[in-house]
């Protein structure tokens, strides 16, 4: 390619003239010796030496047929089946039209023939040859993926709607293959090898589209794109495939999901097709696993109600859909329950869904990059609840609001906290802000200094589903936290699994270490409340106490 | 000594061979001389006689490429037909023909 385009910049190109006859080699490098840099060879043994040495360079080939030492037919019989030297054009020079026949099968460019036309008609050949190779070599070279061979993806999408505009109503099946945590494949064993796990799995992608017609592609860094001919059995095949695939890459194993969309004349055209298969594919786990899905109505149906709800978020957040509910936290040390505080919890009142539950938005938010803006919503919310029932009752009831792990990673969080309670007349003690274990243990001295700079304005962190997180226990000490949140799932079993107690005596043992209460959440019975209150836990939360209610029915427990 | 002039005069369609030469009258004329100075045509005279049509054949085939390019009419005339009846290795008489050529070449060598 290098070399192509030097030449064509240049414009300097050379041509290789075969002929045993002098008259006619000379006569034709004189029509053509102005407009290119001309080399001669008397028989095609010479011609054979100076193509291989010139490789590179050269052009054009015109070659007589009929000459001693190698003719021209098995001259270029041996240019045809050499990959490297096939990319040169070679114009045959001929007097009989049968020879052109056998030339032309043989993989000529052109002819030339004898006695010779008028030099202008000559070189009009010889340019229209060169430079029908050179755009062929060019198209071919940006039209493919240097490293696997397999088509961009603009051009293999071009070509996939020329194929279907050709073969109208054909149905076609469409394939996205990606390769699980690629990007670590690359750390940890280097470029070069990922480079090579790509070229295998190209290859392999390769075989698979010969045998079964179609294309493929390598949509972006890891991501490879098929689109075949319908398969009956694409489940079989795809299977087959896979393991194919699987065995070849054994150490280190590579995991690849595959997310397919067979043809069901739901959908008429590639783009769509893909669409179907991108989607089944983000389905499936990235695992350390190879898996492989298919796309149906119903992951169409869940996509689309998704679609809706992040697109119906904005207009949400404006008109007050979400509605902020409040759940009691009750401190059980003494002899009577006393509430020491809520949780701030979110409700969407959808016009077209009804009430949306959160488990259906929260964390299509997160991966939205989107649930930041709900929770300012709830912060001031919850805020702007606590300063009314101060005003309204004349006490403080501190709320818990969820800080979200991006939240963590914003460096005005501090503020945008200290101005919501400002604005609101509140303290910053009044707002308890709950952020997961789990994110503790993904990024820690981001987190630790962020919680930091938040507790010296006065926030109270309490860390939510401790347990089920990874919390190494020397990091524990260190962690600026003031209070600890048992994870809901201890407390369901912990009247009939002694284990589960066992382990919530433990953690309520961490929490004395750490002088921080804790809190129990989704507390449903008396005997859980009792058995909590005799192993230690100060803070109980749960539905044996109330289910999270609207602020005004939040106001009965105020006013007990 | 051959010149456009006499070329013409021979029956040459000179403006024809000149045009592939890019009307290079020096250059047409250096392969004029070419053509002159070699001994093919006895070669094909030779090969004709010890019946040994194939190697006739490549050389009738020859000497019509290098002719008809140079637009020496009156000697291609007997040239194509001899490369046509060889192309089929007709054994026929090609004396006539032969000493036509012959004669057409001796012509151009006086000029």
């Amino acid at each position: 390619m290098q070399e192509l385009l030097e030449r064509k910049k240049g414009l300097h190109r050379k041509i290789l003239i075969v002929d045993d006859e002098f008259i006619e080699r000379e006569m034709l490098g004189n029509m053509l010796n102005s407009l290119y840099e001309i080399e001669y060879a008397e028989d095609g043994e010479k011609a054979l030496d100076t193509i291989k040495q010139e490789k590179t360079k050269l052009s054009l080939v015109i070659l007589d047929l009929h000459m001693p030492n190698l003719d021209g037919y098995s001259l270029l019989e041996i240019l045809h089946s050499d990959p490297e030297l096939r990319r040169i054009p070679v114009i045959v020079l001929t007097a009989e039209k049968e020879a052109e026949v056998k030339s032309l099968q043989l993989g000529a460019a052109d002819f030339i023939t004898k006695p010779y036309e008028v030099p202008e008609v000559v070189q009009a050949r010889v340019l229209h040859s060169i430079e029908l190779a050179e755009n062929s070599v060019i198209i071919h070279e940006t039209e493919r993926d240097e490293l696997t061979g397999l088509f961009h993806k603009e051009f293999f999408f071009e070509y996939g709607r020329i194929l279907d505009d050709r073969n109208e109503n054909m149905p076609m099946d469409a394939m996205v293959i990606d390769i699980n945590r690629f990007h670590l494949v690359n750390e940890l064993y280097g470029r070069d090898f990922g480079d090579q796990v790509l070229k295998t799995l190209g290859k392999s992608i390769h075989e698979f589209v010969n045998a079964t017609g179609g294309l493929a592609c390598r949509s972006d860094s890891n991501c490879f794109y098929v689109y075949i001919p319908h398969q009956e059995n694409l489940n079989e095949v795809l299977s087959a495939q896979i393991e194919k695939i699987d065995s070849t890459f054994t150490e280190p194993k590579i995991h690849i999901r595959v997310g397919a969309y067979s043809d069901d004349g739901s959908f008429v055209n590639i783009e769509q097709r893909f669409d179907c298969a991108r989607l089944a594919c983000g389905r499936l786990s990235k695992a350390y696993e190879t898996s492989y899905g298919f796309y149906s109505a119903e992951l169409h149906d869940i996509e689309l109600h998704s679609e809706h709800l992040i697109n119906d978020m904005d207009r949400a957040l404006a008109e007050k859909q979400f509605k902020v509910y409040y759940q009691p936290k009750y401190n059980i040390e003494g002899d009577t329950p006393r509430l020491c505080s809520a949780e701030a919890l979110i409700r969407w009142f959808h016009p077209t869904y009804g009430m949306v539950s959160p488990g259906e938005f929260i964390s299509l938010f997160e991966d939205k990059g989107l649930i930041h803006k709900l929770d300012r919503y709830v912060w001031n919310e919850a805020a702007a609840q606590i300063k009314a029932w101060k005003d309204k009752y004349g006490v403080s009831v501190p709320v818990s609001v969820n800080v979200s792990r991006v939240d963590v990673f914003d460096p005005l969080l501090g503020d945008t906290m200290q101005e919501i309670v400002t604005n609101n007349g509140l303290e910053a003690k009044d707002l308890l802000l709950e952020i997961t274990e789990s994110a503790y243990t993904d990024n820690s001295q981001q987190i630790v200094d962020t919680v930091m700079a938040l507790r010296n304005r006065g926030f109270k962190i309490e860390m939510d589903d401790f347990g089920s997180g990874y919390s190494s226990l020397n990091m524990l000490t260190s962690l600026p936290i003031d209070a600890l949140k048992l994870d809901m799932k201890f407390i369901r079993n912990i009247c009939n699994n002694k284990k589960d107690c066992g382990l919530v005596e433990i953690m309520i043992k961490i929490a004395d270490l750490l002088e921080v209460p804790i809190i129990a959440e989704g507390v449903e019975t008396r005997e859980q409340m009792e058995l909590l209150k005799g192993i230690g836990c100060e803070i109980i939360q749960g539905y044996y106490f109330s289910k999270p209610v609207p602020p005004e029915e939040f106001e009965k427990y105020i006013q007990a | 000594m051959i010149s456009i002039e006499t070329l013409k005069n021979y029956g040459a369609n000179v403006e024809e061979g000149l045009t592939r030469c890019m009307n290079n009258e020096s250059f047409y004329l250096m392969l004029v001389n070419k053509v002159l100075s070699d001994n093919k045509i006895d070669q094909l005279e030779q090969a004709i006689n010890n019946k040994n049509l194939d190697e006739a054949f490549e050389i009738a085939h020859a000497l019509k490429g290098m002719y008809a390019n140079l637009s020496l009419d009156p000697i291609t005339k007997p040239v194509v037909e001899m490369t046509e009846l060889l192309r089929n290795r007709s054994d026929v008489d090609y004396s006539a023909l032969i000493n036509e050529a012959q004669a057409q070449f001796a012509k151009l060598k006086e000029l």
